[in-house]
């Protein structure tokens, strides 16, 4: 695309900026040639000076204001180089444990312990007497409320909602997670989705938060596949656990295709990736004897005598007939080189950037994104370094509508609610009402994140309710004012101070990206 | 011109009914009305109606098959020799015998794709084999009539086939549809809108939500307390553990998709009933995609049939008029053969359910071949023998004097099947 098309696409966007600018830094041209990596910059001007670039960053790469983030972006050089900073440290924080309140400690346990904590619930069960049935119904106000020890009758369930409460406060507390990280983890585990109601599946949602999606969310996209095909969480959710050869199978047992299918089509290639039914029940094939283990610190067992050592073909790929034994790194294979197809490059290249960009984002940017990723084996980061050079990341013209999740952890972070449970159930309730509960989208397809499926009449008259609801009498955040257009500042100032952060919240800055 | 032909046809049809209500009258107007109920996952169809005669079914299915039946309730409900209801649709079984209750064994999209989000999208746009985006069929059939046959969702926050040009209803799922909400404050609802003027997308949004919701909050507020006070009383067509129970499941939050059902039939009923311009009903549940321990008679399959039987005899009582259809259909079927895990995995054709007084019930339509190896999809699931976009087609043609050079815009490209004339009453 010549410059000058770019250039000038980018000053008409500028004028169609409603938020205030930082006075002289606004008029402040471009920027250097090297980003903070030293990779090439595009060789266009980017306005990333502004204050409307600033509050982009925070809300793409976040999910909104906090006091710190306000001050960290505006005393940045630019936008640009802060969201590049963003991104190394978002990286960085990815390789180290995270910082777990104590409340949530549990969900860290380890796989073993978590297997064991599910085996003496079943115990627990079988223990009471039918005369004294348990009480499951429990309160709403008490759903978060982790101040006792969680009881081996219930512990699934608190393992459910303590992974439910890391995703509502690690989007909304900076100090425990940094922002860009908890979005990565959020898009990498709705990309892997699993729903955590599935019943062996519920201890594991925590776990493979933190361990796959999180640990992962920056690095090698092949890894990532490979730790989600691993864990207990997804082995559950989509059948591979019991998933064997017919000729080896004690009782009724053999192949089941559920993940095998959802990987090519989901996880890698994409539903017009090239690959037939055959291609499915061999990938199956290739994969049986992948299941779980209790014991292990992995979760995850190949069990050799449930495998089918035949010969099997998948995307052309021969696997010769071999000892079963080999099945283990088979399955390694052929999910390593799927992972890296070009069909693969070009969904995962879409979806970022349908995440993080546009709804229909533009073609050059794929093109750009899908060759980083091929070029470099497939490195998220470098995927995402692409991306936020990119003029279409910065343009106002391409806007992004927040999903009801999104707008749960702006609302969060604006009410700062961190630690009022109260506040944590009325935003975990609205993202359920909404149409999307957290951990509990059934299908492995994930959520879709687009205006079209979000932004209609009945869900935006429920995320105003939500907005009014969650911040009535929370404090004033005067500093959030200059950020409103003309017409959100006066709504806002014609309210009551009890009702003025609700305004704030509904207005249109905080509704989209 | 073509809406005289419209008056024409509706006229045509509407004719064959002696007693129509004053409201078939209005202009422009055919008077049926059409509900879809979706089931997402790939509903196991040979479950539900279970073809018992053919002793394949037995040998394809040793562990999860529907028993013969031996008229216990662990055993199919005889509808003919070859097949029978599944026992948790008990409640059902009134509604085919009084012939208002048929289904088709051999439907489907004619589109070979066993991806689930795939076949949802091309039945939802009509369009087997594009995965472009586009308008949902249900929002192009309100916007060739438009306004007054407009169409309403309850429970999903925009299902595809209610996305298009057409303003439609879409409603939350369970109790929150009761809840009117701040907006419903003038002050409120005027400082709101005031702030998104320069803002159309979300101005025009906010505006129809709150007028959406003021009318629908105070509509199914009356209409839940008048249920709960007949709830003594049950209607005639209920069995006995129908909607009070699903009412209270379905407060629950958190509560397994299907058991919401009911209540949303019942909130879809309501508000069809009240605004006669609303002729297009879409309802969906998930949790359908039973690829292990699907069981028989108990277990997860079992319990989503039972809710959807309650579901249906919800709707039964709300779309009792002479042209009311009501369809139940999912992506597609599942394997013939149980899989390696007492479960089936995604197979192609699937069985069809139509209610309505304008249904020639207490039957079954179309072909059905068998479950022979050699008459089976790829050796391993049921054959499709009517695309289900003929058999919309039947269905708008003979309930909502839709003409075929219409649906042929609605579904580019299907043809007439005239295998399924008889499928509604003369």
């Amino acid at each position: 695309m010549p410059n000058s098309r770019l250039h000038r696409r980018y000053r008409l966007a500028a004028l169609g900026i409603v938020l205030l600018v930082l006075g002289a830094c606004a008029q402040t041209p471009g920027l250097g040639t090297r980003s903070p990596a030293g990779e090439a910059a595009p060789s266009v001007n980017l306005d990333t000076r502004s204050m409307a670039a600033r509050w982009r960053a925070l809300n793409r790469l976040g999910y909104g204001p906090s006091p710190a983030l306000l001050q960290s972006i505006q005393s940045a050089p630019d936008a640009r180089q802060w969201a590049h900073a963003q991104l190394d440290a978002a990286w960085a924080d990815s390789q180290r444990a995270p910082t777990l309140p104590p409340t949530l400690a549990e969900i860290d346990l380890t796989l073993p312990q978590l297997f064991e904590g599910a085996k003496k619930e079943r115990q627990a069960r079988a223990a009471v007497s039918a005369a004294s049935p348990v009480n499951e119904a429990l309160p709403i106000e008490k759903r978060f409320d982790f101040s006792q020890p969680t009881e081996a009758l219930h512990f699934n369930r608190t393992m459910v909602n303590k992974a439910v409460v890391w995703r509502l406060a690690s989007c909304s507390e900076d100090g425990l997670e940094n922002p860009l990280l908890a979005r990565m983890t959020e898009f990498w585990f709705n990309h892997f989705n699993i729903y955590q109601n599935k019943g062996p599946v519920r201890p594991f949602g925590g776990h493979y938060a933190l361990h796959v999606a999180r640990a992962h969310a920056l690095g090698k996209f092949e890894d990532l596949v490979l730790a989600s095909a691993q864990h207990p969480a997804m082995l559950f959710y989509l059948d591979q656990w019991q998933s064997v050869d017919p000729q080896s199978a004690r009782g009724n047992r053999g192949l089941n295709e559920n993940y095998a299918r959802e990987l090519l089509e989901l996880h890698t290639l994409g539903v017009h990736g090239g690959y037939t039914q055959d291609d499915v029940r061999d990938l199956a094939r290739v994969l049986t004897g992948w299941t779980i283990s209790a014991q292990s610190p992995t979760g995850f067992q190949f069990v050799s005598r449930s495998h089918d050592a035949g010969i099997k073909t998948v995307l052309g790929q021969k696997y010769p007939a071999s000892p079963a034994q080999a099945g283990q790194s088979e399955g390694e294979q052929a999910i390593r080189f799927l992972a890296r197809q070009p069909a693969t490059a070009k969904r995962i290249a879409l979806r970022l950037a349908q995440y993080f960009v546009a709804d229909a984002p533009p073609p050059d940017l794929l093109a750009a994104m899908e060759a980083r990723f091929l070029a470099s084996g497939g490195d998220i980061r470098q995927v995402m370094r692409v991306l936020l050079d990119s003029p279409a990341f910065w343009a106002s013209e391409n806007r992004l509508f927040k999903t009801p999740y999104e707008f749960a952890c702006t609302a969060l972070r604006t009410v700062r609610a961190a630690e009022n449970r109260s506040k944590w159930v009325q935003a975990w309730g609205y993202a359920a009402a909404a149409g999307q509960p957290i951990h509990q989208w059934q299908t492995p397809d994930g959520y879709p994140f687009d205006s079209a499926t979000w932004l209609t009449p009945e869900a935006l008259t429920r995320r105003v309710d939500f907005a009014l609801n969650i911040a009535r009498n929370a404090p004033e955040w005067d500093a959030l004012y200059p950020l409103l257009s003309p017409d959100s500042r006066n709504a806002v100032l014609q309210q009551g101070p009890a009702q003025r952060l609700g305004f704030v919240l509904g207005s249109p800055e905080f509704m989209y990206k | 011109m073509q809406i005289n032909r419209r008056h024409a046809l509706m006229f045509l049809g509407a004719n064959a009914w002696a007693m129509r209500p004053a409201w078939a009258d209005a202009p422009g107007s055919a008077a049926g009305r059409l509900v879809l109920v979706f089931l997402r996952g790939a509903y196991d169809g040979i479950s539900a109606l279970v073809p018992h005669g053919d002793p394949r079914y037995y040998q394809l299915r040793p562990s999860i098959a529907i028993a013969k039946p031996d008229g216990s309730l662990s055993s199919a409900l005889a509808l003919d020799p070859l097949f029978g209801l599944h026992p948790a649709m008990a409640g059902l079984l009134p509604l085919w015998q009084q012939g208002v209750l048929a289904a088709i064994p051999g439907a489907g999209s004619p589109d070979s794709t066993r991806s689930h989000f795939d076949a949802q999208h091309h039945w939802e746009t009509g369009l087997p084999g594009s995965s472009a985006s586009g308008a949902g069929w249900m929002n192009r059939l309100s916007t060739l009539y438009g306004k007054e046959r407009s169409a309403l969702g309850v429970g999903e926050a925009n299902p595809q086939i209610l996305v298009g040009p057409q303003p439609v209803q879409l409603l939350a799922s369970g109790q929150a549809a009761t809840r009117a909400g701040a907006l419903a404050d003038t002050r409120t609802r005027e400082a709101i809108l005031k702030m998104y003027a320069a803002n159309p997308g979300l101005a025009q949004a906010a505006q129809a939500g709150a007028d959406s919701r003021m009318q629908t909050a105070a509509t199914l507020t009356l209409a839940q307390n008048e249920a709960a006070m007949a709830a003594a009383a049950p209607p005639a067509m209920a069995s006995p553990a129908t909607s009070d129970n699903a009412i209270q499941q379905a407060a629950n939050n958190g509560a397994p998709p299907t058991q919401g059902l009911a209540l949303d039939a019942q909130n879809l009923g309501t508000l069809m009933g009240k605004n006669r311009q609303l002729r297009l009903g879409f309802l969906s549940a998930g949790g359908w995609d039973t690829h292990l321990n699907q069981g028989n008679t108990t277990g997860t399959l079992n319990n989503n049939l039972a809710n959807l039987s309650r579901a249906l005899l919800q709707l039964r009582r709300h779309f009792s008029e002479p042209q009311d259809v009501v369809v139940v259909a999912s992506e597609f079927g599942r394997t013939c053969a149980e899989n390696g895990t007492r479960g089936t995995d995604h197979g192609h054709g699937n069985v069809m359910w139509l209610m309505g007084n304008a249904v020639a019930g207490g039957r079954w339509h179309g072909q059905w071949s068998g479950l022979a190896q050699g008459d089976l999809n790829e050796g391993r699931d049921l054959p499709v023998h009517h695309d289900f976009r003929a058999i919309f087609a039947h269905i708008l043609a003979g309930t909502q004097g839709v003409a075929r050079e219409d649906t042929e815009r609605l579904f580019p490209g299907y043809r007439w099947d005239a295998r399924l004339d008889g499928l509604l009453r003369a």
